[in-house]
């Protein structure tokens, strides 16, 4: 693949919103591109969403047009499940080589479905947070792109990848795929590797994990999705309750030096946004946010000003710092209001922890020699030819990753040529 | 318009010296007040506290039980988001309510700063010693008469039957000490408890308690919480400290009865049955307490200090004169004191003197600071716990209606 050498071709790293933005802006004008995501399919964390900023809309929405471009566009050049393994040579002339972990599953799959059918062996569906489980041979979701299955062999029996590989009339299952490494030669690269929510089993006063009541605000997207683990219900983990009252603990690891200790932006506008998720399931629910503040950035203001209007919430200003497990199911979470100075000890039936964003390269990025700040945030080297974008590059919303994609394909798009 | 804000720079210096200066960074999450696991639900700290202590409002702080309640567990500040330290800075503002009650003034500033150290040793060195040199027992005795009296002569003897020449001396020296530690106590926690009344709104009380009322319902209750040392359990980060505060704590009440009844018996019963005077016995029961209570103390302190050192070094508290200066004049106590004990026994009368005017310096520093410095918590906390009680009972509350 040395035929993109001196052509000012465009790696780009992490296939979410903001790596399929920089990428298609980038290819758009014509230069080479490769977007490479680690994950067996593109989309990133918006695939995961029920809806995003700043129009609600469904994640279909945005990711199908993007696909589609991508498709269309001869200049790109796709790779899934594919890390960045060395680093060389400088701006204009970059020499990236790259692994391409085993699928087990190659070109041939239509995503018929039949392998799955007759696979006996379930493992945690990463895609739901393990909220359900799913079959160890899988479409990672139904909007995965590429539309292929992929096999997690470690979790299936010998018997078991016998039958997979059976009922592939396409020969489409191959159990002897070896990770693969390649080099290509690039002029730039973008950093688009996205987040991670943030663990929330770090902060022990929480108690995430020690019950089914507390969940992340990331999980209650899954739950609000249509092809979510409850079909778009929200129901509490485990017991599949109807919850009348939910509490949300803003800030759960962010602003906090002990964990995250920058603000990740979208939290208040996410527990918003998942407010109205709630209404739109249970117009009786009681809704009680605990807040330190309510950061709703630019436009979003409009927003917040109609959802501290709904009558049935209360906004209590005072961080959760304790969290009880009941015997019902439910939880009790305690923060002192700060405006009467008194506790609250607040039972609900769920509560959603808003976890904050972790940039997702961490240590790797280090030993690739990329430039980061003390909280692992990408930072920009035009001298080097090495540019961030999205929330690789600061933690914010999708309508701010765009934006500074296209100014990271800009950027890019100027060395080497 | 313009305004002229002009910042409280002495409350700051304040509040920098006693290690609190962190109070700066709090951004009023809240998370201090739900991990605290001494906060009650009515009234919960230290959130409020750090805000009043940002704000520059002295005279609440003042004022505020809590600031006294607060055990300085430590679980705060392993929470805090922002490491504005709460408990550090509880601690701060106690260092500056103790030396805002203290009296004389004068006294209470001297107290409350590390440059002042070497005349906060000084006073007390120059007085015992020129007491020393009045008495004419300045000099160093054969070893018969060591074995003998001990001590008992270190400021010489006389034949005057109903006082001896030593009590006389150490009397003189430590009564007026403790004495004035007394007043000083009483005239700081009148005033706190004025201030909390106040601040608490029950002036008017439906019921005044009389003294033996207050004693028998709030104090005495108080007393039995702390030696039990109930609310140091519940601490969580600095959980290692009860095992340090407990025999320490445990050691000054024996040391208390140790000395009273030495007192009895040496200056009271001694009067009419000379030959009670001396050492006591090492197997009297009294001496083995005395002894097992000498070295708790040291053990005790030992471990406060370590703790106090590993924490420092870890950065999770600040170093501060106000938090070491108790350490080092309570080891200081318990060192010299069984050293002189040792040197009495093995009969080496010059070390021993030396040691024993040292020990005398340093029992007399415990006394005279001790309304000034952390020491003070061993009243104004006591007394802050008694009115916990008080502002909870029905002396101040309707039952029927609150």
């Amino acid at each position: 693949m040395s035929d993109t050498a001196g052509t000012g071709a465009v790696l780009v790293v992490g296939g979410g919103i903001s790596g399929l933005t920089a990428a298609l802006e980038a290819a758009e004008v014509g230069n080479d591109v490769f977007i490479i995501d680690k994950n067996p399919s593109f989309g990133g964390r918006v695939a995961q969403l029920n809806q995003y900023f700043p129009k609600l809309c469904p994640p279909t929405c945005g990711l199908e047009i993007n696909y589609r471009r991508i498709k269309d566009n001869r200049r790109v050049r796709t790779y899934s499940m594919t890390t960045v393994k060395s680093v060389s040579g400088g701006p204009g002339n970059y020499e990236v080589q790259l692994v391409t972990a085993p699928r087990y599953v190659n070109s041939n799959c239509t995503a018929c479905g039949e392998c799955a059918k007759v696979c006996p062996d379930l493992i945690d569906d990463p895609f739901n947070f393990g909220m359900n489980k799913t079959t160890a041979i899988r479409l990672p979701h139904e909007m995965a792109f590429p539309h292929r299955y992929v096999l997690d062999k470690e979790a299936c029996s010998a018997e078991t990848l016998e039958a997979i590989k059976g009922a592939c009339k396409y020969d489409a299952v191959d159990l002897d795929m070896q990770p693969e490494t390649f080099t290509i030669h690039v002029g730039s690269i973008i950093w688009s590797t996205g987040w991670d929510p943030y663990d929330a089993k770090k902060m022990d006063n929480l108690k995430f994990g020690q019950s089914s009541a507390i969940i992340t605000n990331m999980m209650m997207e899954r739950l609000a999705a249509p092809n979510g683990p409850t079909k778009g219900k929200i129901l509490r983990p485990g017991d599949n309750k109807e919850p009348e009252s939910f509490a949300f603990v803003q800030c759960a690891g962010s602003r906090d030096e002990n964990h995250l200790e920058y603000c990740s932006y979208i939290c208040c506008m996410a527990t918003f946004k998942q407010m109205t998720y709630i209404r739109e399931r249970y117009p009786e629910a009681q809704i009680y946010v605990f807040y330190i503040d309510l950061r709703t950035p630019g436009r979003y203001e409009h927003f917040r000003e109609k959802l501290l209007g709904d009558p049935k919430s209360q906004f209590i200003k005072g961080k959760v710092a304790d969290i009880i497990p009941e015997s019902d199911g439910g939880v009790t979470v305690v923060a002192e209001n700060a405006l009467t100075g008194a506790k609250i000890q607040q039972k609900v039936d769920l509560c959603v922890l808003a976890t904050g964003m972790q940039p997702a390269l961490g240590q790797n990025g280090k030993s690739l020699g990329v430039r980061m700040d003390p909280n692992g945030f990408v930072v920009s080297d035009a001298d080097k030819g090495q540019f961030a974008a999205g929330c690789a590059k600061s933690a914010v919303d999708v309508y701010t990753s765009g934006q500074s994609s296209t100014a990271a394909a800009l950027k890019a798009i100027q060395i080497g040529k | 318009m313009s305004m002229n804000v002009q910042p409280d720079l002495d409350f700051i210096k304040d509040m920098k010296r006693a290690g609190g200066d962190t109070l700066k960074k709090c951004y009023q999450c809240a998370t201090c007040s739900v991990v605290c696991p001494l906060s009650s639900d009515d009234n919960p700290f230290p959130r409020r506290e750090m805000i009043l202590a940002g704000w520059g409002l002295k005279e609440n702080l003042l004022g505020d039980a809590n600031v006294m309640l607060c055990h300085q567990c430590g679980d705060c500040t392993t929470y805090c988001p922002r490491g504005a330290k709460p408990g550090d800075v509880l601690g701060a503002i106690r260092a500056y309510a103790y030396k805002h009650f203290g009296w004389p003034k004068g006294l209470a500033n001297l107290a409350s700063s590390g440059k002042n150290l070497p005349l906060l040793i000084g006073i007390p060195a120059v007085i015992i010693f020129v007491f020393w040199i009045i008495s004419g027992g300045m000099h160093i005795p054969s070893s018969e008469d060591f074995a003998r009296y001990g001590y008992g002569h270190f400021f010489g003897h006389w034949n005057f039957r109903l006082l001896a020449k030593n009590v006389f001396f150490i009397d003189i020296i430590m009564v007026p000490a403790f004495l004035l530690a007394v007043y000083a106590s009483y005239r700081g926690v009148s005033a706190m408890w004025k201030l909390m009344v106040k601040s608490s709104g029950i002036d008017e009380p439906l019921y005044r308690p009389t003294v033996n009322q207050f004693i028998k319902e709030f104090l005495w209750p108080s007393i039995v919480e702390i030696v039990q040392h109930t609310r140091f359990k519940k601490c969580v980060t600095n959980a290692d400290r009860l095992k340090g505060h407990l025999p320490l704590l445990l050691s000054f009440i024996a040391l208390l009865f140790v000395t009273a009844y030495s007192f009895f018996v040496q200056d009271v019963l001694g009067i009419f049955y000379p030959s009670l005077h001396g050492p006591i016995s090492m197997w009297n029961p009294v001496k083995i307490l005395a002894n097992i209570a000498a070295i708790a103390l040291i053990v005790g302190i030992g471990i406060l200090w370590g703790n106090r050192s590993r924490n420092e070094a870890e950065g999770t508290t600040t170093r501060t004169f106000y938090d070491w200066f108790l350490i080092w004049m309570i080891m200081a106590v318990g060192v010299t004191g069984l050293a002189a004990e040792l040197f009495r026994l093995i009969n080496v009368a010059s070390v021993g003197y030396v040691i024993y005017y040292l020990h005398l310096v340093s029992v007399m520093m415990l006394f005279l600071y001790m309304p000034y410095t952390k020491f003070a918590h061993l009243v104004y906390r006591t007394f802050a716990m008694a009115f916990e009680r008080y502002r909870e009972s029905a002396y101040v509350k309707n039952p029927l209606t609150q």
